[in-house]
Formats: C-alpha cells, sequence, structure tokens
C-alpha cells in the first residue's frame, strides 16, 4: 500500500478523530503552544526591535544575539532546560521564544529604520513627542515588515512546535514520536502532512491580517495617481 | 518676530555651521535664507524649532527664548514645511493635514473640519480628501505639506526648500499661489533656499549667507540687486541683476500708444493700408483682447483675401498697470514685432511700447531709490 493511501486510511478512521489522542486534539495543542510562545516572543521582541529601531543604538548587539541564539538547535535547548527545570511545558516554550524572538526583533528593527528620514523629521517638526513619533507614524510605516518577522517567526514556531512531544506533551508532535516508536509510518506521514497544513493555515492567517492592518497608502492597492498636473493655473504679475 | 542673538551653532568635530548670526524676522513678512550648500541657512532655520539646539548665543520667538519652551509645544505652535512635503504615507490627505490639531486634542470632527478648509485654500478639490499621499503629484503632495502645516494657525512657518523638488512649471505656479496665500495670511515665514531667483522672487526681505555660517547680507530684494554688500552676494546675484532688478519697478506711469490694428475676417488690404508704410499689425478680438501680429510685408499676401488666425504670430506676454518693468521688456524683446503689449484688467488692448521706449523710460526713472529696510 502506497504512503498516500496509508496516509488517508488513517485520516480516515474515525476513532483518529476523537478522544484526548485525537487528531483535533493534537491540533489544538499545537496551536495552543505556537500562539502562546509567538506571544511571548512578540512581547520581548517588539519593543526591543521598536527600541533599537527608533534610536538606532544597540542594534548590532541586539541582531548578533539574536542571530546567534537563532542557531542553537531547539532539541539542544530544550533537553538542556529539561535537565535544569524538569519536564512541563516552560522548557518548550523558552526553547520556541529562543527561536521566535530574532525573526522579529530584526523585521521590526528594519521597518522602523526604513521609514524615511524626512517623515521622522516632519513629525518631529510638527510637535509630535518621540513616543508619538513611534506609535503615530513609524509603527504603522514599518508595519508590512513588522508583520512579516511575525509571520516568519510563527512559522518557524509552528514547524518547531513538535519537538514538544519529546518531553511527554502534546502537539502534532506525538504522531511523529508515537508512530516512530511502533515504526507506523502512516501515523509519521499523518503528522508531518498535518504540521505543513497548519503552516500554510498560519501563514494565510499572516496574510490576511497584513492585509487588514497595513494602511493601502502604503500598500500600493490604492489608485494609481493621477497625471503630474497642477490644479490652480499661474496667474500673472 | 524672530530674533536671533549672537547665534553659534559649532558641531563636536569643530565644524561651525551658524558663526555668531545677528538676524530679526520681522512680523508678517517672508524672510528668505539663501545661500550656497554648507553655508548654514537651514542650520538656522532648524535652530528656531529646535530640530537642532544651539551651542551659544539665543533665539528669540515673540520675546521668548526657545529653549525656555519644551520642544514639542514650541513646535505645536510654529508650522514646518519640508522639501518633498514630509507626508505621513499611511494617512489620508485629510488625517496628514489634520496632524497637529490631533496633537493638540482637537475632537476629530473639528480637527476633519479644519482640515477640509485648508485644503480648499491651498487649491486642492476637495475629492483629494481621501486619497493618500502616493496618490498625488509632488506639487500636490507639496501643497498638502502647505496645508497641514497650517493647519492649528500658527503664526509662524518655517519652510525648508519648499518649492525645490518639483519641475520649474509646477514650481512658478506653487510660488505665485505661495504669495496670494501669504497676502491673505500675513505669517511671519522663514524660507529656505538654495535659488536665488526664488529668494528674489518671494522674499520680503532676503538673508544672503556665506561660508562658515556667516550673514552676508541682509535686505530687501530690489537691494540686494542695486547694492551687493560684497562680491560674495555679488556673485550670488548673478551678472543679469540689472535685468532682474527691473521685477520690482512696475509699469504704472510707462506710457503706451496705438497701434495698427485689425480683427479675424477683415480684408488684408484694409490691414495693409491701415499700417501704410509700417509691416505690423495686431489682430484684436471682437473684446478688443490681442490674438496676435500680422506681418504684411509677407510675400504671400497678395494671395489672401481675409486675416486668417492661423497668419497670426503670438504676442507673446501681455503686461497691465501692475506687471513689472521685467516682464514689459522681455514682452518687447521677444515680440516679432518689437512691442510690448499692454492690456486692461479685462485683457482688452490699451496700447503698446517697443523696446526703445522701454529704455528710454527707465533711464528716465531713478531707479535706486529702493526704499531702505
Amino acid at each position: 500500500m502506497s504512503i498516500f493511501a496509508q496516509l488517508l486510511e488513517f485520516i480516515g478512521d474515525p476513532a483518529h478523530w476523537s478522544g484526548p489522542r485525537g487528531i483535533p486534539v493534537r491540533i489544538f495543542e499545537h496551536v495552543w503552544y505556537t500562539a502562546l510562545s509567538l506571544g511571548i516572543a512578540a512581547l520581548i521582541a517588539l519593543p526591543v526591535g521598536l527600541l533599537i529601531g527608533h534610536t538606532g543604538k544597540g542594534a548590532f548587539l541586539a541582531i548578533s544575539i539574536g542571530n546567534a541564539a537563532r542557531s542553537f538547535p531547539s532539541l539542544g535547548v530544550l533537553t538542556l532546560l529539561v535537565l535544569a527545570v524538569g519536564l512541563g511545558l516552560t522548557p518548550v516554550l523558552v526553547a520556541l521564544v529562543v527561536l521566535g524572538i530574532p525573526p522579529i526583533v530584526a523585521a521590526t528593527y528594519e521597518g522602523i529604520r526604513g521609514v524615511s528620514p524626512a517623515t521622522v523629521d516632519a513629525a518631529r517638526g510638527m510637535g509630535m513627542t518621540e513616543f508619538d513619533v513611534l506609535r503615530r507614524v513609524e509603527l504603522p510605516i514599518a508595519l508590512p515588515l513588522v508583520i512579516s518577522g511575525l509571520r516568519s517567526s510563527a512559522l518557524q514556531i509552528v514547524s518547531t512546535a513538535t519537538i514538544a512531544a519529546f518531553v511527554a506533551l502534546g502537539g502534532l508532535g506525538r504522531f511523529l514520536i508515537d508512530g516512530l516508536g511502533v515504526r507506523n509510518y502512516a501515523e509519521m506521514v499523518t503528522g508531518a502532512v498535518l504540521v505543513a497544513l497548519l503552516a500554510i493555515a498560519v501563514d494565510l492567517v499572516f496574510a490576511l491580517f497584513s492585509r487588514i492592518v497595513v494602511s493601502d497608502g502604503l500598500t500600493g492597492r490604492a489608485p494609481a495617481p493621477s497625471a503630474d498636473t497642477d490644479l490652480a493655473p499661474a496667474t500673472t504679475h | 518676530m524672530i530674533k536671533f542673538e549672537n547665534v553659534t551653532k559649532r558641531y563636536p568635530g569643530g565644524t561651525v555651521a551658524v558663526d555668531e548670526l545677528n538676524l530679526t524676522v520681522p512680523p508678517g513678512k517672508i524672510t528668505v535664507f539663501v545661500g550656497p550648500s554648507g553655508c548654514g541657512k537651514t542650520t538656522s532655520l532648524r535652530l528656531i524649532n529646535r530640530s537642532i539646539e544651539l551651542t551659544s548665543g539665543r533665539i528669540l520667538v515673540d520675546g521668548r527664548d526657545v529653549t525656555s519652551v519644551p520642544a514639542v509645544a514650541l513646535r505645536r505652535g510654529i508650522g514646518y514645511v519640508i522639501q518633498h512635503g514630509g507626508l505621513f504615507p499611511h494617512q489620508t490627505v485629510i488625517d496628514n493635514v489634520a496632524t497637529v490639531p490631533y496633537l493638540l486634542g482637537w475632537d476629530k470632527k473639528k480637527a476633519r473640519a479644519r482640515a477640509h478648509e485648508l485644503l480648499e485654500r491651498v487649491g486642492l478639490p476637495a475629492s483629494f480628501a481621501k486619497r493618500y499621499p502616493a496618490q498625488l503629484s509632488g506639487g500636490q503632495q507639496q501643497r498638502v505639506g502647505v496645508a497641514r502645516a497650517l493647519a492649528a494657525d500658527p503664526p509662524i512657518m518655517l519652510m525648508d526648500e519648499p518649492f525645490s523638488a518639483v519641475d520649474p512649471i509646477v514650481r512658478a505656479s506653487l510660488q505665485e499661489e505661495f504669495l496670494r496665500l501669504q497676502q491673505e495670511l500675513g505669517k511671519t515665514i522663514v524660507l529656505v533656499t538654495h535659488d536665488i531667483d526664488e529668494a528674489i522672487k518671494l522674499g520680503d526681505n532676503v538673508a544672503v549667507f556665506a561660508e562658515g555660517g556667516k550673514l552676508a547680507q541682509l535686505d530687501s530684494p530690489a537691494r540686494i540687486l542695486a547694492n551687493p554688500a560684497d562680491e560674495f552676494v555679488e556673485d550670488l546675484v548673478g551678472r543679469d541683476r540689472g535685468y532682474r532688478g527691473l521685477s520690482f519697478v512696475t509699469a504704472h506711469d510707462l506710457p503706451v500708444h496705438p497701434v495698427p490694428t485689425t480683427a479675424l475676417g477683415a480684408s488684408t488690404a484694409d490691414a495693409r493700408a491701415a499700417v501704410r508704410d509700417q509691416r505690423w499689425v495686431l489682430a484684436l478680438d471682437a473684446d478688443r483682447r490681442p490674438l496676435g501680429w500680422l506681418d504684411v510685408s509677407q510675400s504671400d499676401m497678395d494671395t489672401v483675401d481675409t486675416v486668417e488666425s492661423a497668419a497670426l504670430l503670438s504676442v507673446g506676454a501681455t503686461f497691465t498697470g501692475d506687471s513689472s518693468m521685467r516682464r514689459v521688456l522681455d514682452g518687447a524683446l521677444a515680440s516679432p514685432a518689437g512691442y510690448s503689449v499692454g492690456v486692461d484688467a479685462d485683457g482688452a488692448f490699451t496700447g503698446a511700447v517697443s523696446t526703445a521706449e522701454v529704455a528710454q523710460h527707465l533711464a528716465s526713472q531713478d531707479r535706486v531709490s529702493v526704499e531702505p529696510l
């Protein structure tokens, strides 16, 4: 039987759709780990990115630390933490948050730095406070990049959240671990496919979110400008 | 009124951007800071709203030291216009214009009503309110920038190269409108430009900055053209300053005289008879507005029975009593007939004047007696 047929058989079995070990529960767990980690990562990374973007200070340090953190193998971090604090949700979340922070910091920083200096000069010249400049001008203009940072962070977390299963938690990783344990390839493939589908769904959600919250003035969706004509005729002198 | 008292800006590296500047910007007038790049004109402007902090000396706005007020409060009372407009790309035109009213805590309805009023003031149709800056041309963006600076009705406006980023034709029309607007509003304006022609055209007073942040001359445009303080200013205003100085002399008491005229559809024979031994006849429409010059000495005149518009040559720029002598002289020099054509307020022909007659008139006038500041 082909792996594809096995996959369909596994998914088609109603027994796999109910109970605490069923597909819906596993998907829910997976989404929960992802959302929680992404939320915590964003709470840490967004202020850092906004601050270093706005002030231009500490960028090298923050980005370097971020890149270093990115290169840690998540499974290694997880193992280390479990040895240190024991089993539970915390080690999993820490490992995922460490993974999720760098893309958000980097993209937010780039987004804020990319705002035209003239625009920022005008904002200050109008009498905006530094916080106003950040909140009313820099952040809304940087939003497309900020969201793309959240998006890549979310995708990394979604695909890596399978590691929760290594430390006896749930999530879609369970199908991989359990399937491997009993040489049930259909179950493993099911887990992999579900993770992939979930990643696509997350990607779509962010694309939609970006479309809703980013100003039409930044996306080029607003109709093209009229010809470069001036409206009022010059008066004679 | 804005007063610079011994103002110096020195950067940590030792570069002096503004050197012991003493200058008074009178209320209700346009004062233009002009000079080559690196002369400290933009720095001086930015010292006023504390976008740059001065090193020593002080700047008084209406008698109050700018450093005695929080920068944010100071700036909300000073309009600020920069090159390219510096509009917020994520906001609609109406929200851009309402920026300072929002900051001042006006309610949204009142702020938007005020913004609508200002769009009209700067010559933009109400339909532009919901557009984004990217949907506007450069000139339109600049108008929005001016409207935004005016939104909270500040008594003072700082304008940093406001018309530099648009093409010459749009620039000329923006400048005209700016002068018209200033006539209505009477703001105290400091405008920075590197373009001496713009300075001469817009300024009630012109402050010429020399390299090293020193003030070379502060005077009316007419006096800067007539009496440059030194070689630097003379170089900056250029060689044709005598001709440009004519911008400040009006054609009020310039005598004009009639010339032979004709109308479209009139017979060419009559037109030729009217000019006798001369070459040029001026075609007028039914309301006596000039249409163009007809050269009756053309070889093919014999084959044409009536005066056709296709045979007419352009009259060029016409003038009224309020026009500058520069315009009159240019009209005469550019005209195929050698005449500049005068019209009344309705555009009807009043008389013409030749290049030689313009020169004679100018020679008879005491043009150095421009009023001192």
